[in-house]
């Protein structure tokens, strides 16, 4: 019998609603009102977002940030600190049920698992992908691909990054250094540890060929179908809701 | 306030901020690019500590108990790491 999952092109949004939709999802989820959902989703304006347990003052350059008009955002998610630039990256989300067969209780498994439709999506690119421990995938032994996960209410989320271009002096002009002597030493480290489709495949990769790839990739690689969907009206109540009263705020993001 | 960080060896990157009073621990902040799991768990993560000597032994138990007890989840960083690491901000104090 085939597997239908959801598939959301939530297209470009601000740092605030792409974080409260996720978690909005996450609960739709949880209450059974939705399907096992994979969703894209960019970023605009370019915005900064940091891991549950990062303290937004060591992480980010705040007044550059406002200076430069980029948001910056705590995800519900940990790891670390990531630019997300609007033209230069795309985001996903997988949120589905935690006792489905692909889901194990090791988390590191689980990440090797879901992103397994990741490097079956880069594959079919040409790019030669691989699962990188702990939540990393690589190309050309450089990272092209970030990861997350939590779980919660019997729900999975895991949301990503695929780095179709990578310019590490904009990334460091907005997160922080330890010291203006060693940023020129930061931004070399990057370049050398940090790739994109760009540079892998020598042309450039649109959004629509990256999703396309992806969506054949988890496809094959979940074995589901997806199939376009929309947002619940659950959904959009709620993310307006978690903006205001969560991702928004203050309290939430400057919380450590 | 003292703070240091670690590295893990293939893992993630530890900081801590520490506040210590004749030589236990009065208050520590955990922050970093690891994960844990529930993420809720990391202000109770931070006080189980709260008191204890400076001894890696000592405060590596105390996390590795809190996590059992709430069967949490560490990864990209251990008990022994966090527990370095708040030793190693005690002694930048002198």
């Amino acid at each position: 019998m085939v597997e239908y999952w959801r598939l959301l092109d939530t297209g470009l949004h601000d740092a605030f609603y792409n974080m409260a939709l996720d978690e909005a999802i996450v609960l739709a989820r949880s209450k059974n009102l939705v399907p096992n959902t994979i969703r894209f989703f960019r970023w605009e304006p370019s915005a900064v977002s940091i891991g549950h347990f990062q303290s937004m003052e060591e992480e980010v350059d705040t007044s550059a940030c406002d200076k430069k008009g980029i948001d910056y955002v705590r995800r519900r998610t940990g790891g670390g600190a990531v630019y997300h630039d609007r033209d230069g990256e795309l985001t996903y989300s997988i949120i589905m049920n935690q006792d489905h067969r692909l889901i194990s209780p090791d988390f590191q498994k689980t990440y090797e698992t879901l992103c397994l439709g990741l490097v079956r999506g880069l594959r079919r690119l040409g790019v030669q992908a691989e699962f990188k421990p702990i939540n990393d995938i690589i190309a050309d032994g450089k990272k092209i691909s970030g990861n997350a996960q939590t779980r919660g209410m019997n729900v999975v989320h895991q949301h990503g990054t695929i780095l179709l271009k990578v310019d590490p002096s904009l990334m460091f002009s907005v997160l922080r250094v330890p010291n203006e002597k060693i940023r020129d030493k930061m931004v070399k480290t990057v370049e050398e540890r940090v790739t994109s489709l760009e540079r892998v495949l020598k042309r450039d990769v649109g959004f629509d060929e990256l999703k396309e790839s992806l969506v054949k990739g988890f496809e094959e690689a979940f074995n589901i179908k997806l199939v376009d969907g929309t947002l619940t009206s659950f959904e959009e109540q709620n993310s307006s809701r978690l903006i205001i009263e969560k991702y928004a705020t203050t309290e939430w993001n400057f919380r450590r | 306030m003292n703070k240091a960080q670690l590295k893990v060896e293939g893992g993630k990157l530890i900081k801590i901020q520490l506040e210590t009073v004749d030589d236990k621990i009065k208050k520590v902040k955990i922050t970093g690019d690891f994960f844990l799991h529930p993420e809720e768990l990391i202000d109770d993560m931070e006080r189980t500590v709260t008191g204890a000597s400076l001894d890696e032994k000592a405060i590596a138990d105390r996390i590795k108990k809190f996590i059992l007890r709430n069967k949490a989840v560490l990864l990209g960083a251990s008990p022994e790491d966090f527990a370095k690491c708040i030793v190693m901000a005690g002694v930048d104090n002198g």
